[in-house]
């Protein structure tokens, strides 16, 4: 669950951030504190594929959104981590 | 650390930096950067440039030698950024260990067997140097030892023995030859000096000084000149114990007889 892509889809799932606001938002929901190499590699990769857009803004800080297709990735992303979490926690109630 | 990582972020690809180098900045402003950020930002560098000459390779961007050969520049300085900022942080921990792994020495090569005088030479002297060796190992028995053929030493009857000479604030004794040997530490044989025409015995005179450190200095010598130095350069390679008379360090001269023997030099003694 360290992928930046994911970390950054998820902290867009709400509402719009820019670049600061999605570090901070990932290291309270997530605890991981990402690098501006990583964020902005990151963001590269997803606005490359189509899952994020940057809004238009006069700021410096530009603001980002998460697309439909963003949306659609993350929630299969969710569903393939919750089943992970469910069978890995249903076998530890086992063992 | 933030002019740092402005710096490496110079190195994305320019199509990057026109879009992204306004809000980075701006992003940079809001945070406080650690050196991880640095690096952090120099591997995104290089996966970035990495990724463009991929993508030039295989035809996917648009393609020129310029394109081709700045990925490979810029790939290369931040490698070497990196590698420089690596070992400044480690510089700590390097200062630590040791600079230099000091390789053990070899073992010293072993002595050659001693050569001894070659009691044909003097057949008539009681007192010869064909005691050697001297010092007998441990274990007991023999070291092995080698004559050396046709060459001879021989103590000189000393008709100043125990006399003192006196040479500015230096001061030697004369000591007889009989009375140095518990004290030597090494001895040379001199060689035959080959080449020569010699026939029958040659004999060379030497006067020798015992430096307080116990290394010798041959003072003068008499006989012929391939001789005398086949003599003078084995017996100044003599190493003696630091001699002490009354308590006190001291030098000492002696003199000895060095004799070549042609005929016996040719037949081969057998040790």
């Amino acid at each position: 669950m360290q992928d930046p892509t994911i970390l950054i889809l998820a902290s867009l799932a709400d509402g719009d951030k820019h670049g600061y606001a999605i570090m901070e938002d990932i290291h309270v929901f997530a605890g991981i504190r990402l690098g501006p190499g990583t964020l902005y590699g990151a963001i590269c990769r997803l606005e490359q594929r189509g899952w994020i857009r940057a809004v238009k803004s006069e700021a410096r800080r530009q603001p980002y959104r998460i697309t439909a297709a963003g949306s659609q990735h993350l929630k299969e992303q969710l569903a393939l981590f919750g089943q992970v979490v469910r069978t890995g926690n249903r076998r530890m109630r086992e063992a | 650390m933030r002019t740092l990582i402005r710096w490496a972020a110079r190195l994305y690809p320019p199509a990057w930096r026109n879009r992204y180098a306004a809000e980075f900045d701006a992003l940079l402003d809001d945070i406080s950067p650690s050196f991880g950020d640095v690096c952090d930002v120099l591997g995104d560098v290089l996966r970035v440039r990495a990724t463009t000459s991929i993508d030039a390779c295989l035809m996917l961007a648009p393609v020129s030698p310029m394109n081709l050969r700045l990925p490979v520049v810029a790939s290369l300085t931040a490698h070497a950024v990196m590698i420089t900022i690596a070992l400044f942080a480690l510089w700590g921990h390097v200062t630590t260990m040791p600079l230099h792994v000091v390789a053990p020495l070899p073992p010293p090569a072993p002595e050659p067997p001693p050569l001894v005088t070659d009691g044909r030479v003097f057949s008539n002297a009681l007192t010869l140097y064909s005691s050697l060796p001297l010092k007998m190992p441990a274990q007991g028995g023999a070291l092995p030892v080698y004559v050396a053929d046709g060459v001879g030493i021989n103590f000189l009857s000393l008709p100043d023995i125990g006399a003192t000479y006196r040479q500015g604030n230096a001061e030697w004794r004369v000591w007889p030859g009989q009375a140095l040997e518990s004290f030597i530490v090494r001895r040379v044989l001199p060689e035959y000096p080959r080449g020569t025409n010699a026939h029958g015995a040659v004999s060379v005179f030497v006067e020798y000084l015992i430096t307080r450190g116990g290394s010798v200095k041959v003072l003068r010598t008499s006989g012929p000149p391939p001789f005398a130095g086949a003599a003078q350069l084995a017996i100044e390679r003599w190493v003696y114990q630091p001699l002490e008379y009354e308590n006190r360090p001291c030098e000492v001269v002696s003199r000895v007889e060095v004799r070549f023997d042609s005929e016996l030099a040719r037949s081969g003694f057998s040790p």
